[in-house]
């Protein structure tokens, strides 16, 4: 169990450092042998140079990292960089070069694709992002992944790419589609709402361990839809975590006995009603 | 003399509000340790004698100190906020139709005509939370200085100040605090246009594309805490512009009304960002690049860091899901070792503080704000707070801020 961040500062990228030198250099190492875990944080200017100035390399070493499992590209905070901001790319390549790979994190949806999506190992797909474009929707739809057991999805707003409506949205909550799904989040967004009414007696629920609907603008309208159903209450976990719920709410959900996160309660904006959710601060 | 080496039968002045929590607190540890009560001479006092003259606020302070031995005689400035008539009279006092002493100003040759007159002053209605002059306000805060530096230079010539007037102009005022601790090679966060005055929002892009800067925090010059604070970026090739800010806007009769926001607003409207980034230039702005902080567990920190006499004591680290950490806007608080910083990036965060306080040679106390970057973890000295040491339910060998300063 080895794992490696590489991440360039402000500093080192001004003084020349590169991500494809980190990566080349880290193949030529012994440790790359047992690396599972690698995590790429900044790449140095992120918000207009796209992975693709180190994707090369990451492919190119494909066998000098044979136990590598998890990938995380762009692990980088609001301190680093906007997440709207970061530019992404065609990631699908680097799934292609490594067969064997489980877990995979994305940051940053600006630029993203997926195209032909195909993994016969891959169980956990995460993309944290300020909005989803439906491009990338779409292709997660289509995606052929028969091992996945995480399913993971920032929405996000308009603002900041999404361009989906809930219709786009649904046919995550049909079974059949990922056969070993057992978590499926579909959050930070602003219609969570129309996603939890949608959610709440969804076939899919039978399947699922978790349902992850977090981070979005969730009141008290789709958060009584869940707690009226049947299937959610044989989850086995519930996130509501940061939510526009009322105190009430916040009761009755704690007099289920169910095992449901109601952290982080926000207040609506005094002024006009509005709510946002939370990866668009 | 160094605070530590006052004698216990030393005599404190205490000017400050009446009954707030800083008031209390310096009393309660000078009581623990058998020191008489400091006497207290408020602001209002003061700007009310400011009114008829130098000699009233000499008679003033005489009165209430009328046996005061000026040997060991130490005199303490505490925060002139949170008191809606001291602000009035201070933004009166400022006015540019009245006649002042700004020696003490730092940079008055950058200070504009902005504001209104006395008279307007003297019926300025007080809301809580709206931001009112600051330019103003400050000028009149240091005219209000200046004429209590040169009473006590007559009454008690020996006296010492625990933060000399002088210096708290400078620390309160963030772009020559940071000019200063440039000047004395301390690490500090780049200065946009290396500091030089920036005239409006057109002035500001044309400084980011001069000195590739995508993301700066802007600061309101004299304001205290986290009021007029934006954290501004603008994506290069896209143009796309977001502040994260204190600042809240109201619309009231055609009038657009500035206000401390307790929570943090957003705003990324092109026009509002002008106008907001206009108004902190009218008033005086401090722009610094946007150094990414160290973080834990999602949250961005930085130290604030108290020096005593010289040496660092008590610290705490200010936790944010935002890009603004300061306390009053119910961010989290954790112990400095919690924080996952290793002992000796602690303790070179303290080396810069006090390092930071060595600019000061006539202050001995302030809570010195220590940004850590994220990675290199180096320290850089983001602010200086004359007024810094109220810091609840942190302790350093057992006691509290007050009780450690006046402990003999």
């Amino acid at each position: 169990m080895a794992e490696i961040r590489l991440t360039i500062d402000y500093d080192s990228y001004e003084s020349g450092q590169r991500m494809d030198n980190l990566i080349n250099e880290l193949a030529q190492k012994p440790e790359s042998g047992t690396l599972t875990a690698l995590t790429i944080g900044d790449w140095g200017e992120a918000y207009q140079n796209s992975p693709d100035t180190f994707l090369d390399a990451l492919i190119r070493n494909k066998d000098s990292f044979p136990q590598l499992r998890k990938l995380f590209i762009g692990d980088m905070s609001f301190e680093d960089c906007e997440v709207s901001w970061i530019v992404q790319s065609d990631l699908t390549p680097v799934l292609q070069a490594f067969p064997k790979l489980q877990s995979f994190i994305i940051k940053g949806s600006t630029g993203l694709a997926l195209p032909d999506l195909e993994h016969d190992a891959l169980e956990e797909l995460v993309i944290i992002c300020g909005g989803l474009p439906l491009e990338v929707v779409e292709q997660i739809r289509s995606a052929r992944l028969p091992e996945l057991k995480k399913l993971e999805l920032y929405l996000g707003v308009e603002d900041y790419g999404f361009d989906g409506k809930l219709e786009d949205i649904l046919p995550f909550l049909e079974q059949g589609r990922f056969p070993k799904l057992t978590y499926l989040g579909l959050k930070d967004s602003d219609i969570q709402d129309e996603i939890a009414k949608a959610a709440a007696n969804a076939p899919i629920l039978d399947q699922l361990h978790i349902l992850d609907l977090s981070l979005g603008t969730l009141s008290d309208e789709g958060a009584e839809a869940l707690i009226n159903s049947e299937r959610v209450r044989k989850l086995a976990y519930l996130d509501l975590n940061y939510h526009y719920m009322s105190d009430e709410m916040i009761q009755r959900w704690k007099a289920t006995g169910m095992n449901v996160n109601v952290d982080d309660q926000r207040a609506s904006d005094d002024e006009d009603d509005w709510r946002y959710p939370a990866l668009t601060e | 003399m160094k605070q530590g080496e006052q004698s216990r039968a030393a005599t404190m002045l205490l000017i400050g509000n009446p009954g707030n929590r800083r008031t209390l607190g310096l009393q309660e540890a000078r009581s623990r340790w058998g020191l008489k009560p400091a006497v207290l001479v408020t602001y209002l006092e003061l700007l009310q004698a400011a009114e008829a003259g130098g000699e009233a606020i000499s008679r003033l302070l005489a009165s209430r100190l009328p046996q005061a031995e000026d040997q060991g005689l130490l005199i303490r400035l505490d925060a002139p906020g949170e008191q809606a008539d001291v602000e009035r009279s201070l933004i009166g006092l400022g006015a540019h139709d009245r006649e002042g002493d700004d020696s003490l100003l730092p940079l008055s040759a950058a200070a504009r005509r902005t504001g209104i007159s006395a008279a307007e002053a003297a019926l300025l209605p007080q809301e809580k939370g709206r931001i009112t002059y600051p330019g103003q306000w400050f000028r009149g805060y240091c005219r209000l200085l200046a004429m209590i530096s040169r009473e006590v230079i007559r009454l008690w010539p020996k006296a010492v100040w625990v933060n000399a007037p002088e210096e708290v102009a400078v620390m309160f005022d963030k772009r020559a605090c940071q000019q200063r601790l440039g000047a004395c090679g301390i690490d500090i966060p780049r200065r946009l246009a290396s500091g030089s005055a920036i005239s409006c929002y057109e002035h500001m892009i044309r400084e980011m594309e001069q000195d590739r800067m995508n993301r700066l925090f802007l600061k309101l010059a004299t304001g205290s805490g986290a009021s007029g604070v934006i954290a501004y970026q603008r994506h290069p090739l896209t143009g796309a512009e977001k502040a994260v800010t204190t600042i809240g806007i109201e619309q009231r009769d055609g009038m657009q009304i500035l206000y401390n926001s307790g929570r943090l607003k957003q705003y990324a409207d092109h026009a509002t960002i002008r106008g907001l980034v206009d108004w902190l230039c009218g008033e005086g702005v401090h722009m610094e690049e946007w150094i990414p902080k160290a973080g834990i567990a999602g949250f961005s920190f930085d130290i604030r860091q108290l020096v005593v006499a010289g040496r660092a004591c008590h610290r705490i680290a200010r936790l944010s899901r935002s890009p603004i950490t300061n306390l009053h806007l119910r961010n989290r608080r954790l112990a400095v070792e919690q924080t996952g910083l290793s002992t000796q990036h602690i303790e070179r965060a303290a080396l810069a503080a006090e390092a930071a306080m060595a600019a000061f040679p006539g202050s001995s106390v302030a809570g010195v704000d220590v940004l850590v970057r994220s990675g290199s973890r180096l320290p850089y000295i983001i602010d200086v707070n004359p007024f810094g040491d109220l810091l609840y339910g942190v302790l350093h060998e057992e006691l509290n801020p007050y009780e450690w300063q006046m402990k003999p």
